[in-house]
């Protein structure tokens, strides 16, 4: 498969040159991050650019800081460096877990965390994973700046609330309580496959051990990455040793999850997944939580 | 529509003007006329039999156009032996006739140099794992896993990885 012709590319090492090299381009344009899913789109003539305006050289988005707990992710930083950052380990491990699973080493190298949350795909690890751990994305444009909760800026699937003209600058997350965790599980047909569903928890517990705060989130939906927010309720409350609890709470996030029937699985088989994964990650995440913060 | 680039591969520069849409392993085949890189999946990326190293990182060049990797170094099949010595994978690969058709090889073989580079054993299951991104639709795995665990194994000789890549460079 060839690409449609593309007339211009881009190499910008500043957003400022990004954000001018789309204004000059115009609408026909597209940003390319690790080019990982857009490069097969772009194969595939499901998109055709006439303009691609590389993010690769923009340094300023590549790179995670992490300052007193609180972390930020450059929108260019690939999936192996993720995946190998230990200081994300307890409240933020989720994004551990789902970026080194994605795809495979060669991807890996090359994918990057804002390129899968702008895609959006419906069988991607990012979306959930950053929705579960209560993400925002810093946005950029020539008319200014803006901020988004992840569950904000993801739709329906392929679906963002970026406008064209804007650029995803970084993931960002809060300075987490003393006691959270998160996990990430993904199931699909073979190793390391694309998520048929996919599952995010994140817990946060208070003195006592108890999970004041739970957080889930699940992926491979029709309906784009979605809370299940009746689960979550059903965790606060909870500690680590009410397993009964933490299945029952897993039941209920899946059940109140609408859930699709495609080649891959039915609707039913979803649920039954889901609640599986759930209780899996949810169980991960109240034992890393429990740990507490590094010092 | 077209835009000159130049690509270093193999230590050679490869200076030409290139349709923009053009795909680096289609600039690797057939502007450089380094045809051990192959084509298998065509699109889709999931082959891994395109995979080539773009600044020591293993990579499928199916997934990128070739003006992205401007002013960049790459490392193709051709390029893994040193000084006409075979990389250790290499050997092993032959002598555990790790290939039947070979159409995957050059991918496997280019994704585990930099996977063995890490200069520490390896399980079966972390090669296994790393293994994700190459089909192989003739040996069924045995004999390739059992040529890379030879070398980054229990048993292996990851130093002779080590000794290798410090020839090479």
């Amino acid at each position: 498969m060839y690409p449609a012709v593309i007339e211009t590319y881009d190499v910008p090492t500043s957003v400022q040159e990004a954000l001018q090299a789309f204004a000059k381009r115009g609408n026909d344009s597209c940003f390319i991050a690790g080019g990982q899913s857009l490069m097969q789109a772009i194969k595939a003539r499901v998109i055709s650019p006439k303009s691609l305006i590389d993010l690769q050289r923009v340094a300023e988005l590549n790179g995670i800081e992490c300052n007193q707990g609180a972390v930020r992710i450059g929108a260019m930083t690939r999936y192996r460096d993720i995946a190998a950052d230990e200081r994300l380990d307890g409240a933020f491990q989720a994004l551990r877990d789902a970026a080194s699973h994605v795809g495979d080493r060669q991807v890996r190298n090359r994918g990057t965390i804002g390129g899968s949350l702008c895609w959006n795909y419906i069988a991607a690890c990012m979306p959930p994973t950053c929705i579960g751990i209560g993400a925002s994305l810093d946005l950029v444009s020539k008319g200014g700046k803006r901020s988004l909760l992840a569950e904000e800026f993801l739709q329906s699937p392929l679906e963002t609330a970026r406008r064209d003209d804007e650029i995803v600058v970084a993931v960002t997350l809060p300075t987490p309580q003393k006691y959270c965790g998160s996990a990430y599980k993904k199931w699909g047909l073979v190793t390391d496959a694309l998520p048929v569903v996919c599952v995010c928890a994140f817990i946060d517990l208070g003195n006592d051990g108890r999970c004041q705060l739970a957080r889930l989130a699940v992926g491979g939906l029709a309906t784009g990455p979605r809370r299940a927010n009746v689960g979550e309720k059903a965790l606060i409350g909870v500690s680590a040793t009410d397993a009964s609890a933490i299945s029952d709470a897993a039941e209920t996030a899946a059940a109140s999850t609408e859930t699709q029937s495609d080649m891959w699985a039915d609707a039913e088989y979803r649920k039954k997944l889901i609640g599986i994964l759930a209780r899996e990650v949810i169980t991960t995440a109240f034992a890393r939580a429990a740990r507490g913060k590094h010092s | 529509m077209n835009k000159e680039i130049s690509i270093t591969i193999n230590g050679e520069i490869f200076q030409q003007s290139v349709p923009i849409r053009m795909l680096l392993v289609d600039f690797i085949r057939d502007v450089a006329g380094l045809t051990g890189t192959h084509v298998g999946c065509t699109f889709e990326g999931v082959c891994g039999a395109c995979t080539i190293h773009l600044d020591d990182e293993a990579v499928k060049s199916c997934l990128m156009l070739a003006v992205q990797a401007d002013g960049r170094s790459i490392t193709t099949i051709e390029g893994l032996a040193a000084n006409g010595k075979l990389h250790p994978l290499q050997k092993a690969f032959n002598d555990h006739h790790a290939l039947q058709c070979g159409f995957c090889s050059a991918g496997i073989l280019m994704n585990m140099a930099e996977f063995t580079r890490t200069n520490r054993k390896l399980t079966e299951d972390e090669i296994r794992n790393a293994l994700v991104g190459n089909l192989c639709r003739c040996t069924g795995y045995a004999h390739i896993v059992d040529a890379i665990k030879e070398v980054a194994g229990d048993a292996g000789s990851i130093s002779a990885v080590h000794q290798h890549n410090l020839e090479r460079a």
